[in-house]
């Protein structure tokens, strides 16, 4: 239409044009919905799994490693809540009057014993080079969602702030995801590891049972979590890091413990693989769960926008063009609990208990908690 | 009044309540047949939320429902009904009315005294003419009793019937006289300590100054820039995941947060002080019951989706709490806790200069001392808390004053408020670290907080056996031990050096495994 045209050929040409631009209108359109229904469905899509995980049901997890053995105690044992109150250590009824059901106080040594596993596993993380953090707890639903988790679904373990589009956080994993954002690093930057202390709420919805008794199973709890970014050909081998971290820092505390690779049907959808530790808990007869450390490869950074920039550009360059920028890659992430304090309050109080109704505090701890070496029960 | 229905700070549009005048649905008239409650000019429900009439709007609303109100929602006739009820001495009012509407002017409240003592007098006329009706109808009941004429049974029957429909009427407005009665009566802020200066803020006086302010010899930064060139904080990374006012602390920044925070506890655990953590989460009523607002407009507290729970803004509330509805032996008195939580706060209406950096954040840690004591000991532990505050404030090596807070500065609960102000040469003026409150039985009269004396009193009230002395409400009192951004913002700016590091205080060293410098870190 940029020529010189005769007039009805100019308006054939309009003609045209005006049809062409209505049915490009509602293509385009269909294509937003559909690239919108897409992304939707697509993000249901699990992440892939690691070829050495058992395939399965929970049942089919297997044991990596195990470490020490079940205490021969030679006297009846008490679980963790009749432990903790007979020392005064936590209050569970005024709380639920306070708060409801699956909250708590802690008390006494118990404080001490909390600030004392923190202090100490910061410390022993961070002398393997972890970057130390702490974290805001309200974050917006979006980053929730973009590290896999669900804020609103039915059942859901997110508490959401009325009025607002933010969320508590269930994990630290969350906010640290989303410090590096829709951001490139520099190669050299990574790896980036973080060890980072907040509370943490769920609403543990759906979760009823003798398994959650006392602190097993609460409301709001503090922990120490380990998150990192780095190059994808290096996650395996952090994945590996990481588990060691958590089991030297358990063996550390003289607990017995098993480590298990999780079963393709006992994955979160962002773990590629993922390595539980579950620890004896002789009150409650049984092993529970400590910790997790999964590696979530590229499924967390593909939605959280974290890309890095190698630093040698590729032998054959995508594009001409000046200077020889490789193209940008997303980042694997990897996270793993270093310590969660009320279970291992649960482990510490039931397996070091005395006959005498004391309990001995580990060695690790005990500069922590000013030299104590036992919580003795009160006169009262 | 515009209809609109703040709600967390968001306006709900789609409510279409046309029918709320500013003015109350009550009318009351002198009694005694029939009850009627009368319209009042309270046009200001800014201030206490509790009275407001959307408030029964407000719970019928739950989170999920909030974009389809009911289309009319006629609140005529219908008090809003107090979730709980708080144990205010109303004769104690009565007979002091005077000092509390001196009181109540000095605070600047808008609570509505004659509107109470109107109610309070119409509530207990309305209740002795239902004690006069039941005393008829027991009358009338114990005539039925006996062998009567079948027409004078009838007249008895017919009367029995007139005094209980009566009596269900009456009945029902002393229900309806009570909660008004409390809902305005709660609003009635704490009276006030005889020294405390009369007036608005710039008339709180100086108790005590400590310290002088450091002279720098070089161009002073503030902790923003200091935590940006010691790679301490990131605020932009947190305004992306969470918003503004949001923070993560890094590197030497988490270790000196938690060296507050442990040598604090020990600080304060050696005076006697019980340690604890507490829920974060708590009930509504008892966030109510220490004498916040959680659903005012502008309120500071931040509410949980579906749920009647909110975060705390301080561990004060959680702590108050602990002891609700029981009676503790005076033995047991007093109890000294000192609690460690993260606190949540909305920061609604405070915009500006004095909100940059972690001067005022919404999330943060805090230890505080809460207090429950026998009455006549509470001005002493208001003295033994600020004391500790000060030996805190002074070991840390900082400059402060200590402000007796004045009138128009107190909050409803306090009776006496100690302010400590820390010298923050980066902001170039003087900021609050600390708050210490005596509270006296105003919390305890609302969280039912009571004890019993173990000797009883000379003349016993009731005869009878055992000789058991009447419970009285314990005294309460609340005072920061440490707020760890604003001692952070101290800590950084006062220590500063010129070379750009940040020498740690003495005392914080051992907590940080003997740490003594932040030096600023090669990139």
């Amino acid at each position: 239409m940029k020529g010189k045209l005769e007039i009805s050929e100019r308006q054939k040409l309009i003609e045209e044009g005006k049809n062409l631009k209505e049915g490009l209108a509602t293509l385009e359109e269909d294509l937003v919905k559909l690239t919108d229904e897409l992304q939707l469905e697509a993000q249901c899509i699990p992440n892939m799994t690691h070829p050495n995980v058992p395939i399965g049901g929970e049942d089919s997890s297997t044991v990596r490693k195990m470490a020490g053995t079940p205490r021969d105690f030679g006297f009846p044992v008490k679980d963790h809540l009749q432990l903790g109150k007979e020392l005064d250590l936590f209050d569970f009824d005024a709380a639920a009057e306070v708060s409801g059901s699956k909250f708590y106080y802690l008390k006494n040594e118990a404080v001490l014993l909390e600030m004392a596993l923190v202090n100490w596993t910061l410390s022993e993380v961070m002398k393997k080079g972890f970057t130390p953090l702490t974290t805001p707890e309200l974050v917006r639903s979006s980053v929730v969602e973009k590290c896999g988790f669900q804020p609103r679904g039915d059942n859901t373990q997110v508490y959401s702030i009325e009025g607002s589009d933010q969320c508590l956080i269930g994990t630290a994993e969350i906010p640290v995801g989303g410090i590096h954002m829709d951001a490139i690093l520099a190669e050299t930057q990574l790896p980036l590891k973080y060890v980072a202390f907040s509370h943490c709420f769920r609403t543990e919805a759906g979760a009823a049972g003798a398994a959650t008794r006392g602190l097993y199973r609460v409301h709001q709890f503090s922990k120490v979590e380990m998150f990192v970014l780095c190059r994808p050909e290096e996650s395996e081998s952090y994945h590996e890091e990481l588990i060691k971290i958590e089991e030297d820092l358990f063996s550390a505390l003289g607990l017995h413990y098993k480590t298990f690779d999780m079963a393709s049907g006992d994955l979160g959808a962002p773990a590629y693989r993922k390595f539980d530790v579950e620890a004896w808990m002789p009150g409650l007869g049984r092993y529970g769960e400590i910790s997790s450390a999964s590696n979530c490869l590229d499924y967390q950074s593909r939605r959280l926008g974290i890309r890095y920039r190698p630093s040698e550009p590729t032998p054959a360059p995508l594009k001409k063009g000046k200077g020889s920028l490789a193209p940008t890659q997303f980042v694997h992430t990897l996270n793993a609990t270093a310590c969660a304090v009320p279970r291992m309050i649960v482990c510490l109080l039931e397996n070091y208990q005395q006959e005498d109704g004391s309990v001995i505090i580990p060695g690790p701890l005990r500069a922590f908690m000013g030299g104590l070496e036992l919580i003795t029960p009160k006169s009262t | 009044m515009g209809l609109q229905c703040y709600f967390g700070g968001t306006t709900i549009q789609t409510l279409k309540l046309a029918a709320i005048p500013a003015s109350s649905r009550f009318i009351l008239n002198p009694i005694p047949k029939t009850l009627v409650l009368n319209s009042f000019s309270r046009h200001n429900y800014v201030y206490c939320p509790l009275r407001n009439p959307f408030k029964l709007l407000i719970r019928a609303l739950s989170a999920t429902a909030v974009q389809t109100a009911p289309a009319t929602e006629s609140l005529d006739n219908k008090v809003v009904k107090p979730q709980w009820k708080a144990a205010i001495d109303f004769k104690w009012i009565r007979d002091n009315k005077d000092a509390v509407a001196l009181n109540i002017k000095n605070r600047n409240s808008n609570a509505n005294l004659e509107l109470v003592l109107e109610l309070y007098e119409k509530m207990l006329a309305v209740q002795k003419e239902v004690e006069r009706l039941r005393g008829e109808r027991n009358a009338v009941a114990n005539k039925m009793k006996g062998k009567l004429e079948i027409s004078e049974r009838q007249k008895l029957i017919e009367e029995g019937k007139n005094l209980k429909e009566g009596l269900a009427t009456l009945e029902e407005d002393l229900v309806k006289l009570t909660d008004e009665l409390q809902l305005e009566a709660q609003c009635i802020p704490n009276m006030t300590h005889p020294n405390v200066p009369i007036g608005g803020e710039d008339s709180s006086t100086v108790r005590k100054m400590a310290g002088t302010p450091r002279d720098f010899g070089f161009p002073v930064k503030d902790h923003l820039q200091l935590g940006k060139e010691l790679d301490l904080f990131d605020f932009d990374a947190a305004a992306e995941v969470s918003g503004s006012k949001f923070y993560y602390l890094k590197n030497e920044a988490v270790l000196l947060e938690m060296a507050l925070v442990n040598w604090t506890l020990s600080e304060v655990m050696k005076k006697g002080f019980t340690p604890l953590t507490t829920p974060e989460l708590v009930r509504s009523s008892v966030v109510e019951k220490c004498g916040f607002q959680p659903r005012g407009d502008n309120t500071q507290v931040y509410s949980i989706e579906g749920s009647d729970q909110c975060l705390i803004g301080t561990a004060e509330i959680p702590v108050g709490g602990i002891h609700m509805d029981a009676i503790l032996a005076e033995t047991q008195l007093p109890l000294k806790y000192v609690a460690f939580s993260h606190c949540f706060r909305t920061e609604a209406g405070a915009a500006g200069a004095a909100t940059r950096g972690l001067y005022r954040v919404h999330q943060f840690s805090k230890v505080e001392m809460f207090v429950l004591c026998r009455p006549e000991e509470s001005e002493s532990y208001h003295e033994e808390l600020i004391k500790i505050e000060e030996d805190l404030f002074s070991a840390l090596g900082l400059h402060y004053k200590t402000f007796d807070m004045a009138s128009g500065d107190l909050g409803a609960p306090a009776y006496r408020k100690f302010d400590v102000e820390a010298w923050m040469p980066g902001l170039g003026r003087y900021g609050e670290i600390s708050s210490a409150s005596n509270c006296l039985d105003y919390q305890s009269r609302r969280l039912g907080i009571r004890y019993r004396p173990s000797e009883p009193t000379p003349a016993p009230l009731k005869k009878g056996k055992g000789s058991l002395a009447p419970t009285q409400f314990v005294h309460t009192l609340n005072a920061t031990a440490c707020a760890v951004p604003r001692m952070i913002v101290c800590l950084l700016e006062n220590y500063q050096q010129e070379d750009g590091s940040v020498i740690i205080p003495g005392p914080l060293r051992a907590f940080m495994g003997g740490l003594e410098l932040i030096t600023p870190k090669s990139t």
